[in-house]
C-alpha cells in the first residue's frame, strides 16, 4: 500500500511539474507574493500618510506645526484654500487635511482650534489617521502649554527679583518712619513741657480775664461809639459838646486805667511768660517737626519707588493674559470634521464592494470564456472561418460586458433599496463600473490566452484578483508600504475604479472632475485590448496546432487501441 | 483542372522534418486519399493543403477560377470560403443544437439567411439529420455527430472538402454510411481529400491516392495506376526433364524477368511486368509443350501496395 501511495504521489508530482503553468502558479506564485509583500512592507516608517495643511497664512507657527508632522515621514502639502485641501481628500490624494490657525500664540483665554478633516469612508484608515494625528497634535499642544507655563514662571521670577530689589526701599522707609516717630514723641515731650498754667485755676482766670477784657473793650468801644454818635447827631455848640465828649472820653480812660491797674494784668504777664516758654517749646517742636517732615519726605520717596515697582509687577502680571487653567493645560483643541456625510459602514464600503464584485466576475468570466472557446471542439473550425480573429476577441468581450452589465444593474437596483439617495449618481457609477469591467475582462481574457488548462487559468485569475484586492488598500492599509511601491499601486485598476466610485458615490463629485482616472481606465482597456490582440495573433496558430496535436494524439491512441482489439 | 498544388513542399518542426519535398496536385472532382501510417505526415499534409500551416520550404498554391496560380498561404482569407475541413475529432459546439451549429457556421461564412436556410434544409436531408435538428449536438450518436461535423464543413458549399480520418472511430456500418455520404458529396461537385489509415475505405471511394511514408510521398496518382501488378505476380511452370528446364530458362532469361526460382520439377518465374511478358512466356510454354501449373497474376490491393512500400522503406 505504501508503495502504491508513493508511486501515485510521485506520479502526481511529475504531472504537476510537467504542466508548466500549473507549476508556475502553484510553486512560484506564493513565492512571488511573499517577495512582493516583503519588498513592499520592508519599511520602518509607521504610516506614510499624506497630510494637507491649510492655513490663511503660513506663519512660523503653522510651519512649525507642519514640521512636527513631517518628522514622522508624513508628506505635507500646504494649501491656501480649505476647499482645495478637502477636495484633495476626496480625490484620495491626501489622507487628512488639517486647518491650522494662522497664529498658535494664545493671546487670551481662548483655546486655539485645529480642525482635522478626514474621510470616514476610508474605514480601515480613519482610526489610524486620527490616532496618529492626535498624537502629533498633542505634542504640539504640549509644546505650547509648556511655553505658556514658562512665560508664567518667568513673570513670577521677575516679580520675585523686583520684590527683593524693593526690600531695601522698604527698610529705608521703615528707618525713616521710626526716626519720624521718635522725633514726633520728642516734639510731643517738648510740647508737654510748654505749660501755660499759673495755678490750678490758671486757665479759668485767664478765661475770666479775657472775658473781662473783652467786656471792657466792648464797653470802651460802646462808649466811643456813643461819643461818635453824639457828636454826629447833636448840633451842640462846640463847648458843650466838647465837654460832653470829654466826659465820655474820660470815662473811657478810667475804664482803660482800671483794666491796666487790675490784678488781672499780672496774670497776663505770667501768661506772657508762659507763652514765651511755650513759644520756645514750640520752636523746638517745630524743628523736630521739620526733621519729621524730612523723614516723611524720604519715606514718601521710597514709597513712590515701591509703588512704581508694584505697578511694574502688576503690569508684568497683567501682561500674562492666559490665566485660564484649562487654556494653560490644553492651549490647542482639536476638532474632527468629516468630509462626507455620516453614514453606515455599508455606505463607506459600498464603492469597494461594487468594484470587487465587478472585478472578480469580469476576471473570471473573461478567463472562462476564453478557456471555453480555446478548449471547445469547434476551436479548430473557427480557424477556417473567413472572419478576422479580432471578431473572436471582441465577441468574448461583448459577451462578458453583457453579463457584467446585467450584474451591475442587479447590484445597483438592489443597492437602491438601501441607499435611496444614491439614485442621481447611479448612471455615473454604472459608467465607471462598465469601464472597470472592461479593464478586468481584458485582464481575465489575457490570463485565459496565456494559460492552457481551465483550472490553472481560473486559479491564475483568482490569484490576480486577490493580488489586486490586497494591493488596493481595501483590506490592508497601503500606508505601511514603501512609498515608491505605494505610488505605483495607485495605478492598480481596482484602486482607480474604487476611487472613482467613491468620489461619485460618497462625495457626489461629478464625473467630469475625475477625467484623469477615467482616462487611466480607458488607457488600460485600450492597452490590454492591444496586448490581447497581440497575444492572440502570436499564439493563435500555435494554440490551434497544439489543439490539433492534442486531438490528433488522442485519436491516434484510439486507433491503436482499436487495432489491438481487432488483432486480439 | 487543378485546384491546389503543393510544389516541393517541406515542413520541419525544429530539426524534425515531418514532410520532405512533397509534390501533389489536387484536381477538380477528385476524391484523393492520403494514406500513411500514424506519424507519417498525413495530417501535416492536410494542414498544408488547407493552409493551416505554412511550408518551411516550397510553395502551396491554389488556382483561381481563371486558373491563375496564387499562393495559398498569402490568400488564406479568400481560400477559406472554398475549403471545408473536417478534422479527426468532432469540431462543433456540443452545447448547441444541430441546427444552431449549422446556422452559426453558415452565418460566419457570410451566407445570407435565405440561402443558408435552404443549405441547411438540404444538408439536413442529405445527411439524414432532419429529425434531430433540434437536438443538442452532444446528444447525437457517434455517426450522427460525424455527419453533423461533415455538414458543418459543407454548410458554405465549399469546392474542396478535406477530411482527416473521417471513419477512424466509427463502426463498420457507420464507416460505410459516411463513405457513401462522401461519395454523394463528391457527385455534387465537391473535391474530396481524405486522410486515413483505413486503406479499404479509401480504396472503395477514392479515384486518386497519395502514399506517404516517413515524411515523403512514395506514390501518387490514379488508384488504377497505383494498383498495377505487383512483385508477387508469377508463373509456375512444370518441367519433366532437365533439358526442358534448361531450354526454358535459356529462353525466358532474355525476357524482362526479375528472377527464376528452380524448384526441381517446377520453375517459378517472376517477370518484371507480367502484363507485358505474359504473352511471350505463354508462347514459349506452348512451343515446348510444357505444363503451366500455376499462373499468379493479380493487381495488388492498396493495402499490399502500402505494405510493400513500408517494407521497402524499412529495408
Amino acid at each position: 500500500m505504501m508503495r502504491a501511495l508513493w508511486l501515485l504521489t510521485i506520479k502526481n508530482l511529475k504531472l504537476l511539474l510537467r504542466s508548466r503553468s500549473s507549476a508556475l502558479i502553484i510553486i512560484f506564485a506564493p513565492l512571488l507574493i511573499i517577495l512582493l509583500l516583503g519588498l513592499s512592507y520592508n519599511n520602518s516608517a509607521q504610516f506614510g500618510l499624506n497630510i494637507g495643511v491649510y492655513s490663511t497664512a503660513f506663519t512660523e507657527d503653522v510651519n512649525s506645526f507642519a514640521q512636527v508632522l513631517e518628522e514622522k515621514e508624513f508628506t505635507i502639502t500646504r494649501y491656501n484654500q480649505l476647499e482645495s485641501c478637502i477636495g484633495e481628500i476626496k480625490s484620495n490624494n491626501i489622507h487628512a487635511c488639517i486647518s491650522v490657525p494662522e497664529s498658535l500664540e494664545i493671546a487670551d483665554n481662548q483655546q486655539k482650534v485645529v480642525t482635522f478633516y478626514v474621510d470616514p469612508s476610508r474605514v480601515n484608515l480613519i482610526g489610524i489617521i486620527q490616532e496618529t494625528l492626535q498624537e502629533k497634535f498633542s505634542l504640539k499642544s504640549q509644546e505650547i502649554s509648556q511655553e505658556l507655563s514658562d512665560n508664567i514662571i518667568s513673570r513670577l521670577l521677575e516679580t520675585k527679583e523686583t520684590i527683593i530689589r524693593e526690600e531695601s526701599n522698604l527698610n529705608a522707609i521703615k528707618g525713616k518712619t521710626a526716626s519720624a516717630a521718635s522725633s514726633a514723641s520728642s516734639a510731643q515731650e517738648t510740647l508737654k513741657g510748654a505749660s501755660l498754667q499759673s495755678g490750678e485755676n490758671d486757665i479759668v482766670v485767664v478765661n475770666d480775664t479775657v472775658v473781662v477784657i473783652q467786656n471792657l473793650l466792648q464797653e470802651a468801644n460802646d462808649l466811643i461809639d456813643n461819643a461818635k454818635s453824639s457828636v454826629n447827631s447833636a448840633g451842640i455848640p462846640e463847648d458843650a459838646d466838647r465837654e460832653e465828649i470829654r466826659g465820655y472820653l474820660n470815662q473811657a480812660k478810667e475804664k482803660l486805667d482800671s483794666i491796666h491797674g487790675d490784678n488781672q494784668t499780672g496774670e497776663l504777664a505770667l501768661l506772657r511768660e508762659k507763652l514765651n516758654a511755650a513759644a520756645s517749646a514750640i520752636n523746638s517742636a517745630s524743628s523736630k517737626l521739620m526733621e519729621i517732615d524730612a523723614s516723611l519726605k524720604d519715606a514718601n520717596q521710597a514709597l513712590a519707588s515701591l509703588q512704581a515697582s508694584l505697578n511694574s509687577i502688576r503690569a508684568n502680571i497683567e501682561r500674562q493674559r492666559v490665566t485660564d487653567a484649562q487654556t494653560l493645560a490644553s492651549p490647542l483643541v482639536s476638532k474632527i470634521e468629516r468630509v462626507s456625510q455620516e453614514g453606515t459602514y455599508l455606505n463607506y464600503l459600498f464603492p469597494a464592494l461594487l468594484v470587487l464584485v465587478v472585478m472578480f466576475s469580469s476576471l473570471l468570466l473573461g478567463t472562462t470564456l476564453v478557456m471555453i472557446e480555446k478548449n471547445s471542439p469547434a476551436y479548430l473550425r473557427n480557424f477556417f472561418l473567413p472572419i478576422r480573429r479580432i471578431n473572436f476577441i471582441v465577441s468574448i468581450y461583448l459577451t462578458n460586458v453583457i453579463l457584467t452589465l446585467v450584474e451591475i444593474l442587479v447590484i445597483l437596483s438592489i443597492s437602491l433599496f438601501f441607499l435611496r439617495d444614491a439614485l442621481a449618481v447611479i448612471p455615473s457609477i454604472a459608467l465607471v463600473l462598465f469601464l472597470a469591467g472592461t479593464v478586468f475582462t481584458f485582464l481575465g481574457m489575457a490570463v485565459g490566452y496565456l494559460f492552457t488548462s481551465e483550472e490553472t487559468g481560473v486559479l491564475a485569475s483568482i490569484s490576480l484578483g486577490s493580488i489586486l484586492l490586497f494591493t488596493s488598500g481595501v483590506i490592508l492599509p497601503l500606508e505601511g508600504i514603501t512609498p515608491a511601491i505605494r505610488q505605483a499601486l495607485d495605478y492598480n485598476p481596482f484602486v482607480v475604479a474604487e476611487k472613482l466610485v467613491r468620489e461619485i458615490f460618497i462625495f457626489k463629485n461629478p464625473l467630469s472632475s475625475a477625467w484623469l482616472e477615467l482616462g487611466i481606465l480607458i488607457g488600460y482597456a485600450a492597452v490590454l485590448f492591444l496586448v490581447i490582440w497581440g497575444i492572440e495573433s502570436l499564439l493563435h496558430r500555435q494554440l490551434t496546432q497544439r489543439f490539433l496535436r492534442k486531438y490528433h494524439k488522442s485519436a491516434k491512441v484510439k486507433i491503436e487501441k482499436k487495432k489491438e482489439l481487432v488483432n486480439s | 483542372m487543378a485546384l491546389i498544388q503543393l510544389k516541393e513542399v517541406s515542413k520541419c518542426y525544429r530539426n524534425n522534418t515531418v514532410l520532405d519535398c512533397v509534390n501533389l496536385t489536387i484536381d477538380d472532382g477528385d476524391i484523393l486519399g492520403v494514406i500513411g501510417q500514424s506519424g507519417s505526415g498525413k495530417t501535416t499534409l492536410l494542414n498544408l493543403i488547407t493552409g493551416f500551416i505554412e511550408p518551411t520550404e516550397g510553395q502551396a498554391v491554389y488556382f483561381s477560377s481563371a486558373q491563375e496560380e496564387r499562393n495559398l498561404n498569402q490568400n488564406l482569407h479568400r481560400i477559406k470560403r472554398f475549403i471545408g475541413f473536417t478534422p479527426q475529432h468532432n469540431s462543433f459546439y456540443p452545447k448547441l443544437t444541430v441546427k444552431e451549429n449549422l446556422w452559426h457556421f453558415g452565418r460566419l461564412y457570410g451566407l445570407d439567411r435565405k440561402m443558408l436556410a435552404i443549405n441547411i434544409r438540404n444538408l439536413l436531408n442529405f445527411t439524414r439529420l432532419n429529425d434531430h435538428e433540434n437536438k443538442l449536438a452532444e446528444e447525437l450518436s457517434g455517426g450522427m455527430q460525424k455527419r453533423l461535423d461533415i455538414s458543418c464543413s459543407l454548410v458554405h458549399k465549399p469546392k474542396i472538402l478535406v477530411l482527416d480520418e473521417p471513419t477512424a472511430d466509427l463502426d463498420p456500418i457507420l464507416q460505410k454510411e459516411i463513405l457513401h455520404l462522401l461519395q454523394e458529396v463528391n457527385k455534387q461537385g465537391v473535391t474530396i481529400v481524405i486522410a486515413s489509415h483505413q486503406l479499404d475505405c479509401i480504396e472503395n471511394i477514392c479515384n486518386k491516392a497519395v502514399i506517404v511514408n516517413k515524411g515523403r510521398v512514395k506514390l501518387e496518382g490514379l488508384l488504377e495506376d497505383l494498383r498495377k501488378p505487383g512483385v508477387k505476380d508469377h508463373f509456375t511452370i512444370r518441367v519433366e526433364t532437365d533439358a526442358e528446364k534448361e531450354n526454358l530458362i535459356e529462353r525466358i532469361r532474355v525476357l524482362p524477368i526479375k528472377k527464376i526460382i528452380d524448384k526441381g520439377k517446377t520453375l517459378v518465374v517472376y517477370p518484371r511486368n507480367i502484363e507485358k511478358t505474359a504473352q511471350e512466356i505463354l508462347a514459349i510454354i506452348q512451343e515446348q509443350h510444357l505444363a503451366l501449373n500455376d499462373l499468379h497474376f493479380k493487381k495488388m490491393s492498396l493495402g499490399e501496395l502500402f505494405e510493400r512500400i513500408v517494407k521497402e522503406d524499412e529495408d
